[in-house]
């Protein structure tokens, strides 16, 4: 706790469901004092801030989503930790109004803390429009603790939760105590410390760990009364307490159905039914637009886009002539022309490409999504049946190709590598050094600014940044579920179900950080394989980038080509993979959170902390890799440098099987200690024309089946162990080599080109 | 002749039926089965009845109506093992012992209530068919079953839950989690690719395996 423990005097705790606005209760609350960790030995994020109200100090600790206080989930495990071991003076539990059962169910397990509570519902707009009425007294009372309505995101409820928070005092009733008093079994368990039905829960299920918090929170004197309990329980024949203890929670639910009741149908708001016909033609056009323009690009025929890009280049090719405006580094970030003299990147270029391309569907879609409560919902619908959700699909993957492979890895990475780096900040620091072996070590072949930094923030972040945004939008607008909902078939062929898509479309981003989140997935077997297919095929967003940038330069087919070999290979090793490993796909449950209108500030921190992780994982590796090129560079042996002996050993491989120019040697190796690294050196090469497209079809096809980078093995050992970690290697690297030698020798056999 | 107690009738017959749904019984093979001292006395006051009959070989067979009676014996075991299994949720090593004390409770009437509860299953839960009721034949002749399973309701179309068929603890603790319990509504709002049903406000995808093991009471849309 980096926060100064002397100055807080109140802790308090959030706690609820998933999805139901903790995060926006939390910086309602807390505002910009945050600070979010990793809860120890998880991947657990969890966020602390402070706020003060009435002179009073208050630590606020922001937990993740529950549906309940039995754990099933790692999340809910560390709620559950959380709450014993920080003994919080407050619990608000922040409750989506429209699930009411849900959320009871977990004030049930909530109230045996005896911890004063304050209850929010949160989003009862929805609920109303919903047709949910719900007796905000009558629950107060069942409970005995204060009931707050909020909508969190448009700050209502704000100061009546503050008041709450200020004046709650007294702990709750535990309701089961009162209804459930005849029952033997609650009488048993009078004698046994808070929170007494849970810590049997906790006990029954067998987890150790928890049971080893619960010891430590409510001593062990109390936990030998537990076990006492639960040996007599057992001697007296019963089966296990957990049902029974479900049903007396199951009983104590169907007494509170009372006050909260659907009494009609849902109506959703609408803010006026004109402006809403008014988008949704203009989202309608901008789609017609958007279609029309990636189908002509694909074919090479004119469209409105191709034609605004010629006519615009024209102009300034007529009327700025060889001396256009501005000079400099400006110049060079407006406009800039490549050797071919052609117009490649810059900001005039990249407006017409979001003025002509994203924004028509952008917009609109924004725009609707705002207005229309309805149209949020029939979206929702929309996007998770299969004659529709993959037409979806299908146009966000190609939007978040020209946001992430056209204004990332083209505009951004043209302005930051070579504008930024390449035409200015190089050249500067070359002219204030004397050349020698402090140049060349930073700005020389392979220097740690002209090679190692350009790579990691010039071709690398751009990319990664991008798709970071990309995909924080959609898995704040509750868009990534629905993709689980579409591919569960898809997966089951390959021994996983739909919730592994997440951390496969989360590879897309980074490989290490999918690695890292497979824990999501239920059983070992599964882990394994997700593992397994995101080492060998799935290319991290920084590499993708890179591999499109590449491709630009090529016909389609080339991307195409790639493509194609990458993804049956990944299925075919999914599909042989799920046979071989013992076991069967765990079973699939998964709830569909409704779509949300992203919120720009979770987005923005999201990517934050997510490039700022990148930051910190990547660019050292890139250093000590771009210094192993120069020691190896800079090192003769018998008038070679060692890197010309590399090259020369692994001769036989590159130019014999894959037939490849000899330097590709070095890439590879640079793909050992990051694939995008190794990727942004065939990127290089490709540019400076040393490859033809078939060469560069192959070697993108070996980068991308290539181990995974040093990064996610170090991952890897450490989620799997050392013995499957480097089976796991063993198996990639002669496989991507051999896939790489057989679609050289078909290209060539069939002498099939790409220009 | 010698008193034969019913119980010692039932079980007999119920062993040689079991036995001989895999191979062929015989008397050895029975008195190893039957939870009842079986003598020879026993059997052969059986086929005095016309229950049974016994070859040179010292095989068992059912005589037309020790199969009657036996059948009923044997649908009543079952469906209980059911009941007590799939409504119960007891594991399936329980359900027998339980079952077996059931069995002598039920009379015909109820056995076929409990049938129809159950959505006239055809399978026990270790897998051996249950023989058909009355009941089983009308409801396959005109009425739909009250009790059907999750994946069986139209689209848009709403129930109650009944059950879960289910051993796994942790299925149903997940299904619980999310609302999903036995006396709650829900409406299964699409089939494919997979199946999504809605439970108060919330949208629950569920693959095919849990939706077809999620039994409803049906009641036809007003």
């Amino acid at each position: 706790m980096a926060v100064d423990n002397l100055l807080l005097s109140k802790k308090v705790i959030l706690v609820g469901n998933p999805n139901v606005g903790k995060s926006v209760i939390f910086r309602l609350l807390t505002g910009s004092y945050v600070l979010v960790s990793n809860f120890p030995g998880t991947t657990v994020e969890v966020s602390r801030g402070r706020m003060q109200l009435g002179g009073i100090n208050y630590e606020v600790i922001d937990t993740p989503g529950v549906n309940s206080l039995v754990p099933q989930s790692e999340d809910e495990r560390v709620a559950c930790e959380i709450l014993l071991r920080e003994k919080p003076d407050l619990i608000i539990q922040v409750a989506d109004a429209k699930n009411m059962r849900r959320t009871l169910l977990v004030t049930s397990q909530l109230v045996e803390f005896g911890i004063p509570m304050v209850l929010v519902l949160n989003m009862i707009d929805e609920a109303e429009e919903r047709g949910i009425e719900i007796d905000v007294e009558g629950l107060s009372d069942f409970f005995s603790i204060p009931v707050v309505e909020t909508v969190a995101i448009y700050s209502r409820g704000r100061r009546q939760l503050l008041n709450a928070i200020q004046n709650t005092a007294d702990p709750p009733d535990n309701p089961l105590a009162g209804y459930d008093a005849g029952s033997k079994f609650i009488a048993s368990t009078r004698e046994l410390a808070a929170p007494a039905l849970l810590s049997i829960e906790w006990v029954a299920e067998g987890d150790r760990e928890l049971a080893l918090t619960i010891e430590t929170s409510i001593g062990a004197k109390a936990f030998t009364q537990l076990r006492q309990w639960k040996e007599r329980y057992r001697a007296a024949g019963h089966g296990g307490p957990a049902g029974e203890i479900a049903e007396i929670r199951g009983r104590l639910l169907d007494k509170s159905v009372a006050l909260f009741k659907k009494k009609r149908e849902s109506r959703f708001i609408e803010e006026s039914s004109g402006s809403k016909r008014v988008w949704l033609g203009l989202l309608i056009c901008g789609l017609l637009l958007f279609v029309w323009n990636e189908i002509g690009g694909l074919l090479r025929i004119r469209t409105p886009y191709s034609v605004i890009l010629q006519m615009t280049t024209n102009w300034l090719d007529s009327s700025l002539g060889a001396g256009y405006f501005g000079a400099g580094l400006i110049r060079s970030l407006l406009l800039s022309k490549n050797p071919a003299g052609r117009f490649e990147y810059g900001l005039v270029l990249e407006t017409i490409h979001f003025l002509l391309l994203i924004a028509p569907v952008i917009v609109p879609l924004g725009m609707l999504l705002s207005r229309s409560r309805a149209f949020v919902h029939e979206l929702g619908i929309l996007t998770r049946r299969a004659s529709t959700g993959i037409p979806i699909l299908l146009g966000v993957l190609v939007l978040l190709y020209e946001f992430v492979g056209y204004t990332g890895a083209q505009t951004l990475v043209g302005l930051i590598e070579k504008a930024l780096f390449g035409e200015h900040l190089v050249p500067l620091l070359r002219s204030w050094m004397p050349s020698g072996f402090i140049s060349d070590l930073i700005v020389g072949k392979y220097g740690i600014v002209s090679m190692g930094l350009t790579y990691a923030i010039g071709i690398v972040m751009p990319v990664v940044g991008t798709f970071f945004i990309a995909f924080g939008l959609l898995e704040d607008s509750g868009y990534l579920p629905r993709l689980s909902i579409l591919s569960d078939r898809l997966m089951r062929l390959m021994g996983l179900n739909g919730k592994a898509v997440l951390p496969m479309v989360l590879g897309f981003g980074c490989v290490t950080m999918a690695t890292m989140s497979t824990r999501i997935l239920s059983s070992r077997r599964e882990r394994l394989i997700a593992i397994l297919l995101l080492a060998l095929g799935i290319p991290c967003s920084a590499q993708l980038g890179v591999m499109l940038g590449i491709a630009a330069g090529f016909s389609q087919k080339a991307i195409l080509t790639v493509i194609a070999v990458v993804a049956s290979q990944l299925l075919l090793i999914g599909y042989l993979s799920s046979r071989l490993i013992h076991g069967k796909p765990s079973e699939f449950i998964f709830e569909i959170p409704p779509i949300r209108i992203p919120q720009f500030k979770n987005v923005a921190l999201k990517t934050w902390y997510r490039v700022q992780w990148y930051l910190k994982e990547a660019v050292p590796l890139f250093l000590v890799g771009t210094l192993v090129l120069f020691s190896l560079d800079a090192a003769h042996v018998q008038g070679r440098s060692l890197l010309d002996w590399t090259q020369a050993a692994m001769a036989p491989l590159i130019s014999g099987l894959l037939h490849l120019p000899a330097e590709a040697a070095g890439i590879f190796l640079l793909g050992f200690l990051r694939r995008d690294y190794g990727a942004a050196g065939l990127y290089d090469m490709a540019r400076k024309g040393q490859l033809t497209g078939q060469q560069v079809v192959v070697s993108l096809v070996v980068i991308t089946l290539f181990v995974p980078c040093l990064a996610s093995f170090l991952v890897i050992i450490k989620e799997q162990g050392w013995k499957r970690a480097l089976a796991i290697t063993g198996f990639i690297v002669p496989f991507a080599i051999g896939v790489g030698a057989a679609l050289s020798w078909v290209l060539r056999a069939f002498n099939i080109q790409f220009y | 002749m010698e008193n034969r107690t019913s119980e010692e009738i039932t079980e007999v017959l119920e062993a040689v039926w079991t036995l001989e749904e895999q191979e062929a019984a015989t008397i050895e093979k029975v008195i190893q089965n039957a939870p009842v001292q079986v003598t020879d006395g026993l059997i052969a006051g059986l086929c005095d009845d016309g229950l049974l009959s016994v070859d040179d070989e010292k095989r068992v067979r059912l005589l037309p109506k020790g199969r009657e009676l036996a059948e009923k014996i044997i649908r009543r075991h079952r469906l209980a093992e059911r009941l007590i299994c799939d409504a119960l949720g007891a594991r399936v090593e329980e359900s027998e012992v339980a079952a077996c004390e059931y069995e002598h409770l039920l009379a015909e009437g109820i056995t076929n209530s409990i049938c129809t509860l159950l959505g006239h299953p055809r399978y026990c839960p270790h897998n051996k068919p249950i023989p058909e009721g009355d009941c089983c034949r009308q409801a396959r002749d005109e009425l739909k079953p009250i009790v059907v399973t999750c994946d069986q309701l139209r689209i848009g179309e709403s129930a109650r839950v009944a059950y879960f068929c289910t051993r796994e603890h942790s299925r149903l603790l997940k299904l619980s989690a999310l609302g999903i319990s036995p006396g709650i509504a829900l409406k299964l709002i699409q089939k494919w690719p997979a199946y999504v049903v809605q439970c108060e406000e919330t949208e629950i995808a569920l693959e095919p395996d849990v939706a077809k093991n999620i039994y409803v009471w049906h009641t036809p849309q007003e």
